[in-house]
């Protein structure tokens, strides 16, 4: 069975530290998914630079079909040295997962892989090697649909070390924390927000070491379809709404005119809900048979800004704030289905144009709504989802 | 039951269509038409250039702006005395 891996990533830094010592890459290639944490030596500019290069290294190497002895050998034989410690420093997780669900989990001096599946930490089978004499792990695994895999830095495990508690937060206890966590049916990506939470709160709120944690997620693949706004040709309303109605997965639509068109081609009825209303995002409504209609150009324009605004804040994935599964805006919504609940998202994009909106209230982006779905689609592809666009 | 249906299609909710609602919810049970009146939203009833258009059963209202909503629950109202 074909499954999806998402991954999803949050940091500490250190108490006054502008840059993080940790640092996560992950790479998506045609048929498997690659993440690479790295905790480099000490804190600051010099643990980031080396942490970066490792990560930088190992997922540039991997992606290239090298194998993993080379990739140690060549960060062992890249990073700098540190002239104090006289050693080149940076600890590493490597993590691939394909499409089928074969899994190898490479660790060097990281704390030990948390494997979640059921409800319950699993121990994998594992066997060590050493590669210029670094010692490292190996796991082998087939990863099923369900399963959550976190990887996560020592500043996790030893949060609130000497504070709040005394022996600090230890692997076994973040270990149970993940399972009652998980128990309670949360997204990997709002566990990895938890988890990062929960360390900082141990923490006072001023970490002492640079704390990672790197959730991911493997699921069946689900496909969501969103039609965006009329047909430039009327005569093939019918069509398009025939091939919305005919997909797999979960169904939205955006625009009012749009959504008219769909439920006149479905004999169905609007109900539009004014229980709640929000400013700036128009209300949604329901058709039976759609999982969520919206309004078009405002609530696509305010989901782009919320992606936007979520990349520029952790840089290469989308963990969700949590607060969003509350929101009630068809914006929020939206941003809700397509990160959280889709892995493949296929865009029906119409090009048809609103006069009045050319004229009178959009002048200049009236025409813009295949600009905006092509910058959305961009950023949920950067965050690792598989994305389709066709124009009618 | 009297169906008044506000427009929030993207023109409608540009040009201010919660701000109509809101001024609906406000005025009707001051004009004692809770009972009467069922207040809906609508997606794009068509009159975009005209926004804010409100439907009120088959009669369409355009360029609608809060202050002209009393003036709507008014003329409601009268005919409803009317037909009594
Ligand atoms: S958006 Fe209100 S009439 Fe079109």
């Amino acid at each position: 069975m074909k499954v999806f891996t998402e991954v999803f990533a949050r940091s500490l830094n250190k108490r006054g530290e502008e840059l993080c010592g940790d640092s996560v890459e992950v790479v998506q290639s045609e048929d498997s998914i690659i993440a690479v944490m790295a905790d480099g030596l000490g804190s600051g500019v010099k643990a980031n630079i080396l942490s970066t290069l490792t990560t930088r290294i190992a997922s540039t190497m991997i992606r290239n079909k090298a194998s993993i002895e080379e990739v140690v050998k060549t960060i062992a034989n890249t990073l700098p040295v540190c002239r104090i410690r006289k050693i080149a420093y940076s600890t590493f997780s490597i993590l691939e997962i394909n499409d089928e669900g074969e899994g190898r989990l490479f660790e060097f001096d990281n704390p030990p892989v948390i494997y979640i599946r059921s409800g319950k930490v699993l121990e994998l089978p594992r066997r060590e090697f050493r590669v210029e004499d670094k010692k490292i792990l190996e796991y082998n695994f087939k990863a099923l649909a369900g399963d959550k895999i976190f990887i996560v830095s020592d500043g996790v495990i030893h949060a609130g070390v000497g504070g709040l508690l005394n022996l600090g937060w230890q692997w076994s206890n973040v270990a149970n924390y993940l399972e009652r966590v998980e128990k309670r049916g949360y997204y990997v990506s709002e566990m990895v927000e938890r988890l990062i939470e929960t360390c900082n709160h141990l923490y006072r709120g001023e970490p002492g070491d640079d704390a990672t944690v790197v959730g991911v997620g493997v699921r069946e693949s689900e496909l969501t379809t969103v039609l965006v706004g009329p047909p430039e040709d009327k005569s093939k309303d019918a069509e398009v709404v025939k091939k919305l109605i005919a997909s797999k997965g979960k169904k939205v639509v955006c625009g009012g005119t749009t959504a008219n068109i769909v439920a006149r081609e479905m004999g169905k009825e609007i109900i539009t809900k004014l229980d709640y209303m929000d400013p700036a995002v128009p209300p949604t409504a329901c058709i039976e048979g759609i999982d969520l209609v919206t309004e078009g150009l405002i609530t696509l324009t305010k989901c782009l800004e919320m992606l936007r605004n979520m990349v520029n804040m952790y840089n290469f994935t989308l963990p969700l704030p949590k607060e969003i599964r509350k929101e009630k805006d068809g914006a929020s919504k939206l941003v809700d289905l397509l990160v959280n609940r889709s892995t493949h998202i296929s865009f029906m994009v119409g090009r048809a144009v609103n006069p009045a909106h050319r004229d009178v209230y959009f002048p200049g982006v009236a025409g813009d709504k295949v600009r905006i779905v092509e910058e959305i689609a961009q950023i949920l592809k950067k965050c690792g989802k598989r994305v389709y666009i066709e124009l009618y | 039951m009297i169906e008044i249906t506000v427009c929030v299609g993207s023109s409608c909710y540009l040009k201010g269509a919660y701000e109509v609602i809101k001024e609906f919810e406000r005025l009707i049970p001051l004009y004692g038409l809770g009972d009467q009146v069922e207040l809906k939203a609508g997606f794009c009833l068509g009159r975009c250039a005209e926004a804010v258009t409100v439907k009120i059963e088959d009669k369409y209202f355009t360029s609608i702006a809060p202050k002209d909503v009393a003036a709507l629950l008014e003329s409601i109202k009268k005919n409803i005395l009317k037909e009594d």
